[in-house]
């Protein structure tokens, strides 16, 4: 038993090439060291996972904001600068 | 022939570059202006950088009139600046490389000024003074390294300069030190101000305190006005930066000086150092706006010659760092 808090995302991509764009990406940059959040991606078929942990739900919020304000950086650049060939 | 292209995005300028063989095929930038008495801050900027990055990327595209698949690497900037707009460009340059399945190239935004201001002046081995809103710097080159001479141990020349902006409520279009330089023509009296050189560094947030505590009185009572504390400011901190790129050059024996970074565009500033070059029988090399400011041909040009020497990197070390000296990269390409 934890007594962290958990967030998960799941999300879905047309492909399995754009998903492991998106992990290639954001996977690079880690969580703020003194954040204490612990953020982990995989991609399974054409999904990308993303687990997030932390003490605080404050600091889990501002991650999971975070994340999303560079996802759909990568999608809107995936959609005019791609598809994949 | 090889194409780069550059993604610049340190501070509160986002710019996209594409360079062909050291020329300059596109350079388009949008410059994120808050208003008057107001600086920029991380989260905003950052904002600012994902909502501009795509039409940003497609001028530089449609200016360059190349296509994705005849770019040869994909540079970014590594750092150092501030943290969330650093990561908001790179993020585009990741997804692109792999979109377009091109090598990326980590270039340090110092060394990404030296390299343009090399290429657009054609100076062979300069003493650099690079002075922007983050970084003031005197820097030689010597075996491998772009070396600091001297640096400021607390605020950047730039920052003393916007921040000295807003407290006079100037405008920070198209910057607030360009809008200091063109009150500062108009001032006539001189404000003696705290000067600050130790040894081959500077300060001047001392000064900064100084002038901030004293111009609302000063101008309330009519005894200076807004023009001549500029012009007394501009006076008093480029002063100090030509007396510590003479004493480097000195000890160099360079012939040559070159001023990079946002506030190497500043006339003045270029006056003072040409005034002193030529005291010394050296020559002065400056760039104007389009290649002083930060820009995305800058970390092409930089990238391109990493590029050739082999310094890739593998995409999971595509990150970025606030902090990251001019003297840590090993400067391979040259001599």
């Amino acid at each position: 038993m934890t007594d962290n808090n958990i967030a998960d995302l799941n999300i879905p991509f047309p492909s399995k090439t754009e998903a492991d764009i998106a992990y290639g990406t954001l996977s690079v940059d880690q969580e703020p060291k003194r954040g204490g959040v612990k953020r982990s991606l995989r991609v399974e078929d054409c999904i990308l996972k993303v687990h997030f942990e932390a003490k605080e739900i404050r600091t889990l919020r501002v991650s999971v904001n975070s994340f999303m304000d560079y996802l759909l950086l990568v999608l809107q650049t995936i959609q005019k600068f791609g598809p994949p060939s | 022939m090889v194409i780069a292209i550059g993604f610049e995005g340190s501070a509160n300028k986002l710019g996209i570059g594409i360079i062909q063989d050291g020329v300059v095929l596109s350079n388009p930038r949008h410059t994120y202006i808050t208003p008057p008495g107001e600086g920029f801050l991380p989260r905003d900027t950052a904002k600012h950088h994902r909502e501009h990055a795509l039409d940003i990327l497609q001028a530089a595209l449609q200016e360059a009139k190349i296509t994705p698949e005849q770019i040869d690497v994909v540079c970014y900037t590594k750092g150092p600046g501030m943290g969330a707009p650093l990561i908001s460009t790179a993020v585009v340059a990741r997804t692109v490389a792999q979109l377009w399945k091109k090598p990326i190239v980590a270039v340090n935004h110092c060394i990404g000024h030296i390299e343009m201001g090399r290429l657009i002046t054609g100076a062979v081995n300069p003493t650099v003074l690079y002075v922007s809103g983050g970084n003031t710097q005197v820097i030689s080159y010597s075996e491998k390294r772009y070396r600091i001479f001297g640096e400021t141990i607390d605020i950047a020349v730039g920052n003393c300069l916007d921040r000295f902006a807003r407290v006079l409520k100037l405008s920070n279009d198209p910057s607030p030190g360009y809008n200091i330089e063109q009150l500062a023509k108009k001032g006539e009296k001189f404000l003696e101000l705290p000067y600050a050189v130790k040894g081959m560094d500077v300060s001047f947030s001392g000064l900064l305190s100084f002038i901030e505590e004293r111009a609302p009185v000063l101008i309330k009572k009519g005894e200076y006005t807004p023009a001549d504390l500029c012009m007394s400011l501009q006076e008093t901190i480029f002063a100090m930066l030509v007396e510590i790129t003479e004493r480097a050059m000195a000890h160099c024996c360079s012939q040559e000086v070159l001023i990079v970074g946002g506030v190497g565009c500043n006339k003045h500033l270029q006056d003072m150092m040409r005034k002193m070059a030529e005291e010394r029988d050296a020559v002065l090399y400056a760039t104007d706006e389009r290649f002083c400011i930060d820009n995305g041909a800058m970390i092409a040009q930089a990238g391109l010659e990493m590029f050739k020497c082999g310094m890739t990197s593998p995409l999971d070390d595509t990150f970025c760092t606030q902090r990251y000296r001019t003297d840590e990269v090993l400067v391979k390409w040259r001599d």
